[in-house]
């Protein structure tokens, strides 16, 4: 299970951002190039179509695959009061050849994305990743090399943190709390609602780069 | 043991002045009396055990009616004592909450008050420190003063914590400007609000990021991480819209009819051609470009100086000669149709397809000489047949002429599907020119020619290639499997058959290698009026005309 908001940041304010997350987290960034396959199943695997992702980070010189399942996320009233979205997430390290397992179970790839961006997993009140990536498409099929962003003027911001059906609600509120803070630049909501660029986001993105910029090389 | 034996609660009190319990809980929990019903309720439970045993003992039934009283009378009494203690246990914490095997040993060290040494001195140490100074005033005066400490410094935390939420606010509120909060423009806004929506849905959703069927093959080198993991023939089968083909190492034979031909022909040798084929696509380059020059075979015995002269010259002097002597020979009908639609697909190619096309069926009705002549077409449509790998196969305009395009393919097409040389050697022209046209189509052809009779192959082979070298072809390989004796009428429809197959079977392999994939789908329906299976090796191909409408889609899917 895992908590996640989503948000959108200009391009341009991402290194601001990246400058508040540093300070706010306390941990180094963590660079991510992550090449992620979304296959779905196929009629003979039940009636419903069922989908599964694949991620491969490319960052390391080997090739790290993970295979991820996210289910759908809570609903009811209690979850509409939750300003995070909780869902059902399992994920797994494997081997290479987990695509062609896939294929030869049924499935069939129905998009594929590629995601550069930088992350920075803490805790705080619980344990929590911050992802900020720009999602790149693939005009032909798994060029990866070839892959050009979605929209270039805007990236995403996720935040996850992993959550149990006991402690989610503190998960949940430890992770608003944290999306407050980071309120100047950017809002954060359920991934599906949107947001639109906050207004503050120039102001705060320069304040930070001068004065948090100015110390640096 | 009914309840209710009220008795003071005082007397049993402790004669020490310290620790009494408020005597208001005191009476109401009425210790004593708690105590005596617990005793009692004890012994009357150990009574029962005791009971229980010399029944147990004796192995006789017990009474279950004396038994059941027993135990509800129990069982109320218990009922009862717990209840009453309830009504006190407000002002009590009770740990642990049960005594079992674990904690008995350790309860007595745990009622214990008094604290452990270590704890003590540092207990003492605390209380020094905080008492320091107050030790000669009274006891509620120190506990004033403690008070007051505390309210102080929790003062001073809160004044802290105003204080910074205050700053931050100030500080990214000046940032701002003096004026209001900057709005965004509206358009902008839109404009970004657009943006936003496609992200989000291309994240979430995957919308925007499919890629529709036809184009989702696999052009370029794939990527490291990818390399091992995927075959080019697994491509197929990432198309989600069903048409995902499992043939890992026979991704050209796929989705054709003619494949199974040619594994059952010649299973290992459609294996290697299914694997030869593929490779080209897999490393991204064709593997045409080792074919040796087709210009050896320019001046070779076969490729007679005849022929090549004639469709040498441009294109359109050779279709208007091959147009009149069309009208000329007074073709039968299948042949005029074959000729209607043996049309390339591709606007650079027609003229030269049917160029060929009608040259070939000039020397349809030769002399024997000018069947002689037709192995120089053969290795020309070999020619032509590997640029048309190599080149995407639009070029057939390109300045390959007929003799050219015949001595070219010749070496490519065994080249293409990875047979020997020597297989084309087989005096089989009409091999070779399968092995040249279409891959897939073509080895299957292959296949069968090499295994069947001499007119067996002659119509296979013309199944397999594709339309434009498709009737001097047959004829070259009627010619040389020495079945003379066949009219050049059975030639013909043999051609004609093999050649409405030809386009279907070429298929999968020209797909595979991305090259032109719509070549001679005329023929293929033309060839249908003459479908006519004259060995068993043409069944199959005969059911490749018949899923000839569907072939192109087919096709497309397989992509």
């Amino acid at each position: 299970m895992e908590c996640v908001v989503q948000g959108i940041i200009e391009t341009q304010h991402v290194e601001a951002l990246e400058i508040l997350l540093q300070g706010l987290c306390g941990v180094h960034r963590k660079s991510l190039k992550i090449h992620e396959l979304c296959l779905k199943s196929g009629p003979n695997l039940g009636t419903s179509p069922s989908e599964v992702r694949l991620l491969c980070d490319l960052e390391q010189s080997e090739p790290a695959w993970r295979v991820r399942h996210v289910g759908g996320a809570m609903r009811g009233a209690g979850a509409e009061q939750i300003s995070v979205n909780v869902r059902t997430m399992v994920e797994s390290k494997v081997s290479n050849n987990v695509l062609r397992l896939f294929y030869a179970l049924g499935y069939k790839l129905d998009h594929e994305q590629l995601r550069v961006g930088f992350s920075f997993n803490f805790q705080r009140g619980a344990q929590m990743t911050v992802t900020v990536s720009s999602v790149n498409k693939m005009l032909r099929l798994h060029a990866t090399d070839e892959a050009v962003p979605i929209t270039p003027g805007i990236q995403l911001v996720e935040v996850t943190a992993p959550a149990t059906s006991e402690n989610y609600s503190k998960v949940a509120a430890a992770m608003s709390s944290f999306c407050e803070y980071l309120a100047p630049l950017l809002h954060l909501s359920k991934p599906g609602v949107s947001t639109g660029v906050v207004p503050t986001a120039a102001a705060a993105a320069a304040s930070l780069m001068s004065d948090g910029g100015g110390t640096t090389l | 043991m009914e309840g209710g034996i009220v008795e003071g609660g005082q007397a049993e009190q402790q004669t020490q002045p310290v620790e009494r319990l408020n005597q208001a809980v005191q009476q109401q929990l009425n210790l004593e009396s708690v105590k005596t019903r617990a005793i009692s309720l004890f012994k009357a439970v150990s009574r029962i055990l005791d009971e229980f045993d010399a029944i147990a003992r004796a192995n006789s039934l017990p009474k279950w009616q004396d038994v059941l009283s027993q135990f509800s009378m129990v069982n109320l009494e218990l009922y009862n004592i717990v209840e009453d203690i309830k009504k006190v246990s407000k002002a009590f914490v009770v740990h642990p909450k049960n005594v079992n095997a674990q904690n008995a040993t350790i309860l007595p060290v745990m009622l214990s008050s008094k604290l452990l040494p270590e704890m003590e001195m540092d207990d003492n140490a605390k209380r020094e420190q905080l008492l320091h100074g107050m030790h000669n005033l009274q006891l509620l005066s120190q506990i004033d003063k403690l008070k007051t400490r505390i309210d102080m410094i929790g003062a001073a935390c809160e004044s802290a914590e105003k204080v910074i939420a205050d700053t931050r606010k100030a500080y990214f509120g000046t940032r701002q400007g003096p004026s209001l909060l900057p709005t965004l423009d509206k358009v902008q806004a839109a404009k970004i609000q657009e943006q936003e929506s496609l992200l989000r849905s291309a994240v979430n959703q995957g919308e925007g990021l499919r890629i529709p069927g036809e184009q989702r093959q696999i052009t370029s080198a794939l990527p490291m991480h990818l390399v091992d993991v995927l075959n080019v023939g697994e491509s197929s089968q990432t198309f989600s819209d069903g048409s995902g083909m499992y043939t890992k190492n026979n991704p050209t034979f796929s989705s054709n009819n003619i494949t199974s031909q040619g594994n059952l022909i010649q299973a290992s040798g459609s294996q290697l051609i299914g694997r030869t084929a593929a490779s080209p696509g897999a490393t991204g380059s064709t593997s045409f470009d080792n074919t040796t020059s087709p210009l050896p075979y320019a001046n070779s015995p076969r490729s007679g100086a005849n022929i090549l002269n004639t469709p040498s010259p441009q294109q359109p002097s050779q279709l208007q000669q091959q147009q009149q002597r069309q009208k000329m020979m007074q073709l039968p009908q299948h042949q005029q149709q074959l000729l209607a639609q043996q049309q390339f697909r591709q606007s650079s190619v027609p003229g030269i397809g049917q160029a060929n096309l009608l040259y070939y069926i000039k020397l349809f009705y030769p002399t024997p000489n000018q069947l002689v002549q037709l192995h120089d077409l053969q290795g020309q449509a070999q020619q032509k047949f590997q640029s048309m790998h190599s080149q995407h196969q639009m070029q057939f305009s390109q300045p390959l002429g007929s003799q050219q395009f015949q001595s070219r393919q010749l070496p490519s097409g065994s080249i293409q599907h990875g047979l020997g040389q020597s297989q084309l050697n087989q005096g089989n022209q009409l091999n070779r020119h399968l092995n040249q046209f279409s891959s897939p189509a073509n080895s299957a052809l292959f296949n069968a020619a090499q295994s069947t009779p001499n007119t067996q192959m002659i119509s296979n082979m013309s199944g397999m290639m594709p339309s434009q070298s498709l009737l001097p072809r047959m004829q070259q390989y009627g010619l040389s499997s020495g079945s003379r004796s066949l009219a050049s009428q059975n030639l013909s429809d043999q051609m004609f058959n093999l050649g409405a197959t030809n386009p279907g079977s070429m298929m999968p392999l020209q797909q595979q290698q991305q090259q032109q994939q719509h070549v001679s789908q005329g023929t293929f329906g033309n060839m249908a009026a003459n479908a006519q299976n004259m060995q068993p090796g043409i069944v199959p191909l005969q059911n490749t005309q018949q899923n000839h409408p569907n072939y192109q889609q087919q096709r497309q899917q397989n992509q």
